[in-house]
Formats: C-alpha cells, structure tokens, sequence
C-alpha cells in the first residue's frame, strides 16, 4: 500500500492536537510540488483524487476547515444526464460522460445514490409547446432513454403531481446522491494515496508566477513551492486569477434558497419534478433527496461579490419559493419544513465552465464557472483537467500501481446501513447502539467513527455532514451539545473551543479565542 | 385473560407524564408495564434544569401549596416514585418505530440492540420540543454559531459552561424567561427578548417572578421576518430596520409535540402542528394507542403533565379491563 500524504490544519489555538497542526512550511517538505490545486470542493477533490492515481506530488490547498464547504455543500444533489444542457458546450459533454460513470463511481466511493428519475413538467399550454424542444434537446445531447408522456401518463406514475398537468417529459438516469460525502470521499482517497492536504490556509498571493517554480503565500504566512497550479476555487477563483494576472473574466455569486421537508413527505413523490427551463436556470424543482427528505428549490438571485450576506435565507424569497414550487407539487403547502438554507453558484460572464490554461502565466490553470452541475461533472471535468495538465502544462504522469481508488465496505455511511442493525456490532461496540442524535436516528459509533477517519474533522458541521447527526426536524435541540461532548471527549479538547466550523465559530462564548 | 403480549403496557418517554401513566398503573395493579427513554435517566424536561450555578427554581408544585422547585429536584422525585416499584425502565432507549395495528414498538439501545417489544395497551408521552428556525416561519437570515435553543443551554449547564455572555432570546413565553433567569444566575447580562408579538407571551405573574434574578428587556415586533445575523458567531439580529447586539443567540420557547412515531405509524395527526387526534378517552386513532403529557400539544408545566399521565392512565385502564 502506498504511502499517505500529510494533513495539516492550520488552526491557531492550543488545544487542537498537537500532530495535525500546520506550524511551518517545512512539515510539507522542500521538493516542489508537481502540482497544487487551490480549492477542495467538489472539483478540487475529484481532481485531487484522480491525480493520486498517477506519481505525482500533489497539493489540496482550501481555506475552509473541511472539504466540501463552499459552493459544494449547498446544491440540489442531483446527478444530472445533461439532457437540458446547452448543445456542443463542454458543460454538455463533461456532464453526460459523468452521468454515465456516476453509478459505478459511487458504489467505489460508497456515497449512497439512488437512480429515482425526472419529469419535466408542463403545467399550461405555453409550457407544454416546449416539451418538444426539450425532448429534442435531450436527444441531441445524447440523453436517448427520455421519453414523452401525456397528461394522464405523468398522473398514473405520479398522483400527488398538480392536476394541471398537461405532459411531461421523463428522463430515467437522473439520480439523488449524497453531496456531502462526495469531496470527503475524493479528498480521503487522493491522502491515502499520497496527496498533501492542508485546510484552514487561504492562499492570498502567488510569487515567481512566470517562473517554473511558483510560490504559494498563504494568509497565514507560510510559502509552498509547486511546479503548477489549479485555481479551482469556486467563487474565489475570479479573485485569484486578479491576484496571478490572468485573463480578465466576471463572475458574481448566484444565491439559491432551498426548503426541506421533514422525512414523511419524501416519499409523496418519487421522481424529480423539474419545471420547463429558462435560459437563466433549471428552475424550482422539487425532489426527494437520498435521505428521505423533500427539497424545493433553488431561487437564483444575482448580487455582486461586494454583497455581504450572500449565505443569508430570507423569509420573502422562501415564500415565493413555495409558491413556485406548490404549482408543480400543490400538496407542498401542506408539508412542514425543518430547515432552510441558501447555496451560492459561481455565475461567469463569459460563459460556463471558463478554463484557461497557462493562464497568462505558464503552469497555472484557471477554472471558473462551474455554475450548476459542478457536483454530476466533477469526475469527467477532473479528468479533463489533467489531459489540460499533460498536454499543455507538460505534466509527465505514470500510474501508481499501488494507489487505491475505493473505499472499504466499512465506509458506508451510518445513516445509509445502520450499525444497530446488527446485533453482533453492538455486542462488539455498545456505542452502535446508542443514538445520539434522536431524528435521524445516528449512533455515537457513526461520530467517533468520522472522528478517527482519514480527514479528522473536528468541526461540528464536518461531523453533521458526514453522519447527519443534527440535519433531522429537532436541528439538533437535542444532539448539538451532547455531540459537540463526544468530539471533545474523544479528542481531547475542551469543550468551550469546540467550534461549528472552525476558530471563530466555538459554541461558548467563554472559548479563548473570544477573550 | 390470555394474551400473547409482551406487556400490559408499554410507556414512551419517563419524563413527568409517562410517570404518571405508569405509577397510577402499577398502583391499580397493572404490573407489567415497560417504560422506555432515549434519555439517559428518567425525567425528561425537567432533569435537564440543574441545581449548581445558574440554577433557578423553574418547575411549580401546584398540588404543594404552588412551591418552586429545580427542574432536577423534580425529576429525582420522580425516579424515586419508580424505584419503589419493580416496573421495567429501558434507558438510552429511542423507540425507532411503531406498529399501530400489531400493537409493537421497535426501539435501539446499547445493551438490546434493536429489538421489538409489543403490549396490550401503549401510551405515548414523547414530550415536545422548541419549534426550530425554519418552522418558525418569519425567522432567517445567517447561520452563525452560538444559535442555540433552550435544550442545548440546558446541556451546556451540565458542563458547568456559560456559552453566552450577552444574550439575546427570541421567544418570549415562560422558557423564554426562565432561559433569561438561568443565564443571568450564571453570570451573563440581562437578556434582550425579543417575540413576533406585541406582549411577552409569558403572563405577568410568572415574569414578576423570574424578576427575582433579572430584568429583560422585551421587544414584540409585528414583522414579516426577523434576521440573524453574524459571520462567524451571532452577532445579533435585524427586525424592522433595527439592530440588536449579542454575543450568542437562544431560540426559545414555542412548543411542537415529539409526535412523530405516531405520524409515521399511521395514527392520526395533524400535520404541520405535529398535534395527534385524541378521543375523550385520551385514545389515538388506533384502540390501544394513548398519549399523555405535552405531546398531546400547547405548553404544560411538568406537574400538570404529571396528573394528566395519571388521568391518561385511567382510560387504560378501563380498555384493559374492558378486553
Ligand atoms: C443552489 C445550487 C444548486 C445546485 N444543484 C446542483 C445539482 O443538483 N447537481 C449538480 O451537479 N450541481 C449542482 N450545483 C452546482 C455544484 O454545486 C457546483 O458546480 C460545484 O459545487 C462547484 O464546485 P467547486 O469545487 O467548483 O466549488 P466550491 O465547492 O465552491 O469549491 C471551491 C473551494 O475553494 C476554496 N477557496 C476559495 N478561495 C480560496 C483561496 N484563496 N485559497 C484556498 N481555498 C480557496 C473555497 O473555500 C471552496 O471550498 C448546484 C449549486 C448550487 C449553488
Ligand atoms: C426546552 C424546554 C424547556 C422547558 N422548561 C420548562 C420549565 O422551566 N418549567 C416547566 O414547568 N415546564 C417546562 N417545559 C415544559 C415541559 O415540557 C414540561 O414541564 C414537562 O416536562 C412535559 O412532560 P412530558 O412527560 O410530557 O414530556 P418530557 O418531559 O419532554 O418527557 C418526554 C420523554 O420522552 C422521551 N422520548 C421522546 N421520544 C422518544 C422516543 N422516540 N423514544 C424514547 N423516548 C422518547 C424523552 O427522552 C423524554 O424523556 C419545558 C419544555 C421544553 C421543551
């Protein structure tokens, strides 16, 4: 088995252990790195993780004190077939390969996906003129299993469906998928195969950008030196690419406002409702998701950078959201919501998917706009990327025969095959019997468990994104303490530090970096 | 009678109502009754309002001459109650699921794992919990730390940890209070409350009271929506224009009942107020099923919930005797 890379946090305070703290630059070593990609969403952890397939010294730069927490955490989580994408775009082509390999990829990675299907739905007679041009589209994309269905067809596989309903179009491979676990999955890998990853560190300059040895200087003052560089930062990367020099381009965040409905509405509909688009969105949908929920969303409201509360919910756009999305769906008005929430699309200008390679600057590429199918394209787009890197940013690689590209069977998650389920693990470990969190029904095993995988998250939410632990109908009046106890009990730091997202966010105002 | 269950009874939740419902069982001669609690004690509520620093007396004995007491004074009262008996008490146990017609609950624990148990007569007395941040319908706006209800303060308090020093609650019934009280009792500054209502939801003789320890300010507001703010930890709110500061946030108050076994299970509830229908008898939907306490909705003190256990119980009783 090969060798795993190292993982630092840069996380200032005294009670973080001792063994993954990010003092120097000198812990990461003198070689150069062949390649360092700035931004662990989606994106940069899938590119991370195929890259660990190959003999390379790679970097996984992100200033977030977990993978996954920018753009990426807050999306509808549907594996798209691209069937409604713009034709003969490199969003089209990344996407429908993607879709394709998703099943397969999934069961590696062990991230729960479940191939439910989606309508498009027309509800008036304007709407129903366009289902032909999105069946057409479709097939032009390469989505050949979408099928046109009357009125009458869409009710008879979907009764709660509006009674307005005048036909729809039904595209079977698109699928629910846990987004959470997606950039946990990648990152895990790509580390154990040899990957450096470092977090809670904010790339803020690149010196020597012409030169063949760049420098990383990071906000926290520490200097890495890479051969190359990836700038998958998501709504970063327009402001990384002012700081290296590269092509001018514009990109502003794009908020999108979702509804969760509480378990017992998730199985009112089976498939994905999607309105017919328009040229700005897919629109309001709603959707089971993979954990047995009910989504509806998202909104997409454009606001410039300089807009400070960006990843606020508010109460007006939520009830339009409602609204919209009870015309698909009218028993939605019905069904209790248990959480809200936005997410932030990266919206360019110029286009979707804007790569530029050798970006002014040789060995650096730049990655913008990877706007609303980021999560489906990751692995094809990863894929591209590195033929960009061999091809024109002379990068040399030869597989690594003894990198691994799955995860054990152990990795499901809690949530997905309950521990409890089987009397001989809670024989074993009592803990896999003693839930936690009450509504989603997760074991102290599932916490300590995440605890102790490769990653080490430490941050309340990298916990609730993993186990789901707090994301049910209490949002955990129950569980957030007692939670929030295991991770200091476990490793070792008080309990006042603990923090929701890392320093800045302790739970008590009594931690030290408040005084 | 010759039954092929496993218990007469079967109680959901030890805290004050399920209590009642089975003291007043085995008091009528009922014997085989099982009580099961996701908690790690019995008491529910009120074993979460500690005695040491930043204790206030929140729970009242009406029936003792309306004396307050701690919240964990009153839950040791209870699990004395059961001590004397030899009626079965399953703690760390969450019941995961019901079978309304099969008269079963499936639940988990550390020792059992899961297991399935059934009885001729089950009572629910799950409790309730704070309606949360999306369910408040007006509330949004950021999503800092230190955004905590009033359980999660209850659970800091076990720590001997004050996670707030400049409190702002939004909610202004008795929990909401009584939060204020306990806060300041540890040390923090009087809270700002601040409700969606003209007047503190809390009547005046239960505020008088909390003024013993402190004195908060209360904002009502009839707005639309009400904003929290903060990048990192709660930094305040936003309602009408204004702006009050804080340094961590209690959401507070605004009762749902824990119904949900029910609603999955079939028996009739309503649901967006989570409130089960209940005959006159205190039955559920299905024969057999009852439920007692603060789950059958609105805000009840423990005591009360205590006797309505024991009134619940009667209903039992005569359905047993009647099969
Ligand atoms: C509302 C909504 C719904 C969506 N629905 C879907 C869907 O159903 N299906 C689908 O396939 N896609 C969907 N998407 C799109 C998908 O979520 C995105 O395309 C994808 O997450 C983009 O990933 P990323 O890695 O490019 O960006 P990000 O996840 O934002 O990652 C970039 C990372 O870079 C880090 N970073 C930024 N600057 C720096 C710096 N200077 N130094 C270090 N690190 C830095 C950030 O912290 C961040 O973690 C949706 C998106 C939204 C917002
Ligand atoms: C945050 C909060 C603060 C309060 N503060 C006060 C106060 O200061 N003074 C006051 O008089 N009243 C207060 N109350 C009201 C309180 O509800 C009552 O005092 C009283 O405790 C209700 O009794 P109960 O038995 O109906 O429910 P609870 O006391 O809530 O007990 C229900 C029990 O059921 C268990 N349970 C629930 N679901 C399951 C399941 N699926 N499986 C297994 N076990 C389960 C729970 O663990 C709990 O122990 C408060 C309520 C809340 C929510």
């Amino acid at each position: 088995m090969s060798k795993s890379g190292k993982l630092l946090y840069n996380w200032p305070d005294n009670n973080f252990d001792e063994s993954l703290k990010f003092h120097d630059a000198s812990q990461l070593g003198d070689i150069p790195y062949d390649v360092a990609i700035i931004g662990a969403g989606i994106v940069g952890s899938a590119l991370a993780y195929q890259l660990s397939q190959y003999k390379v010294k790679v970097l996984l730069v992100e200033k977030n004190y977990d993978v996954g927490e920018g753009t990426t955490k807050g999306s509808s989580a549907i594996i798209h077939t691209g069937f409604d994408a713009a034709i003969d775009t490199l969003e089209s082509e990344l996407v429908t390969k993607a879709s394709l390999e998703w099943p397969e990829l999934a069961a590696k990675l062990k991230i729960p996906l479940r191939k439910c299907g989606a309508i498009v739905i027309a509800i008036d007679e304007e709407q129903e003129i366009q289902l032909d041009k999105v069946y057409e589209k479709g097939i032009k994309n390469g989505v050949t299993d979408i099928q046109k269905l009357s009125g009458k067809e869409v009710k008879e596989i979907e009764p709660n469906v509006s009674e307005k309903v005048r036909g729809g179009v039904l595209v079977p491979r698109e699928s629910l998928a846990d987004p959470f676990s997606a950039s946990t999955a990648f990152s895990e890998i790509a580390l154990q195969n040899g990957t450096d990853i470092i977090l809670g560190v904010e790339v803020t300059a690149i010196e020597n950008k012409s030169e063949k040895i760049k420098t990383l200087v990071t906000a926290c003052g520490k200097k890495i030196k890479t051969k190359r560089i990836v700038n998958v930062a998501g709504l970063g990367s327009e402001h990384l690419a002012r700081i290296y020099g590269g092509e001018e381009f514009d990109t502003n965040p794009r908020r999108g406002q979702f509804l969760i409905f509480d378990k017992y509405s998730g199985s009112e509909i089976n498939r994905i409702f999607l309105p017919i688009p328009t040229a700005k969105t897919k629109g309001v949908l709603v959707a089971p998701t993979i954990f047995g929920n009910l989504l509806a969303g998202p909104t997409a409201e454009d606001y410039p950078h300089s807009y400070e509360n960006i990843s606020e919910t508010t109460t007006e756009q939520l009830q339009l959201l409602k609204e919209g999305a009870s015309k698909l769906y009218p028993k939605l008005q019905e069904q209790p919501v248990i959480n809200i929430f936005a997410g932030v699309r990266s919206n360019c200008k110029q286009g979707s998917y804007w790569i530029r390679c050798n970006d002014n600057s040789p060995g650096i590429i730049t990655v913008a706009g990877v706007r609303s199918t980021g999560f489906t394209s990751s692995p094809a787009l990863a894929r591209y990327l590195i033929g960009k890197l061999q091809d024109e940013l002379g990068l040399n690689l030869e597989e690594d025969p003894d990198a691994i590209d799955s995860r054990p069977e152990n990795k499901w998650p809690g949530w997905w095959k309950p521990g409890y389920n089987i009397k001989e693990l809670v024989d074993e470990n009592p803990d896999n019997g003693k839930i936690v969190c009450f509504c989603e029904q997760i074991t102290k095993a599932d916490v300590i468990r995440q605890l102790d995988s490769p990653l080490k998250p430490r941050t309340l939410d990298a916990i609730k994104r993993r186990t789901r632990a707090g994301m049910g109908r209490c949002q955990g009046f129950d569980c957030m303490v007692p939670i929030a106890k295991i991770i200091s009990d476990h490793c070792k730091i008080p309990l006042a530090e603990i923090s929701k997202r890392g320093p800045g966010t302790e739970i008590s105002s009594t931690s030290t970096s408040n005084n | 009678m010759n039954s092929n269950k496993d218990y007469k009874a079967i109680i959901i939740g030890a805290g004050p109502a399920g209590v009642g419902v089975a003291m007043k069982l085995y008091n009528s001669g009922i014997k085989s009754v099982l009580i099961l609690d996701r908690n790690d004690k019995i008491g529910g509520i009120p074993s979460f309002y500690k005695r040491e620093k930043g204790g206030v007396k929140t729970f009242m004995r009406w029936s003792r001459g309306a004396y307050p007491v701690f919240g964990q004074d009153f839950a040791k009262w209870l699990e004395k109650l059961i001590s004397k008996t030899d009626i079965e008490v399953k703690l760390d146990s969450l019941v995961l699921e019901i079978d309304a017609k099969g008269k079963t609950v499936t639940f988990v624990n550390p020792k059992d794992g899961k297991l399935s148990v059934s009885a001729e007569a089950i009572i629910m007395a799950s409790g309730s919990r704070e309606e949360n941040i999306a369910e408040r319908k007006w509330l949004a706006g950021a999503r800092p730390s230190r955004v905590m209800y009033t359980k999660q303060l209850l659970n800091f308090d076990k720590n001997d940890l004050l996670p707030i020093k400049k409190p702002l609650i939004i909610g202004s019934d008795v929990i909401a209070y009584a939060a204020a009280a306990k806060l300041k009792a540890a040390g923090s500054s009087d809270a700002i409350i601040v409700d969606n209502t003209s007047n503190p939801k809390c009547p005046i003789h239960e505020r008088l009271y909390f003024r013993f320890w402190t004195n908060p300010s209360f904002h009502g507001f009839n707005a639309k929506t009400m904003e929290i703010e903060g990048k990192e930890s709660a930094t305040g709110i936003r309602v009408n224009g204004e702006h009050f500061d804080c340094d961590g946030i209690v959401i507070s108050g605004e009762l749902i009942p824990n119904s949900e076994l029910a609603l999955i299970g079939d028996l009739k509830v309503n649901v967006l107020s989570r409130i089960p229908v209940i005959n006159k008898n205190n039955q559920l939907s299905e024969p057999g099923w009852f439920a007692a306490g603060n789950i059958r909705g609105g805000f009840h003190g423990a005591e009360w919930c205590y006797f309505n256990g024991k009134r619940t119980a009667v209903s039992v009783l005569k359905y047993i005797n009647k099969k």
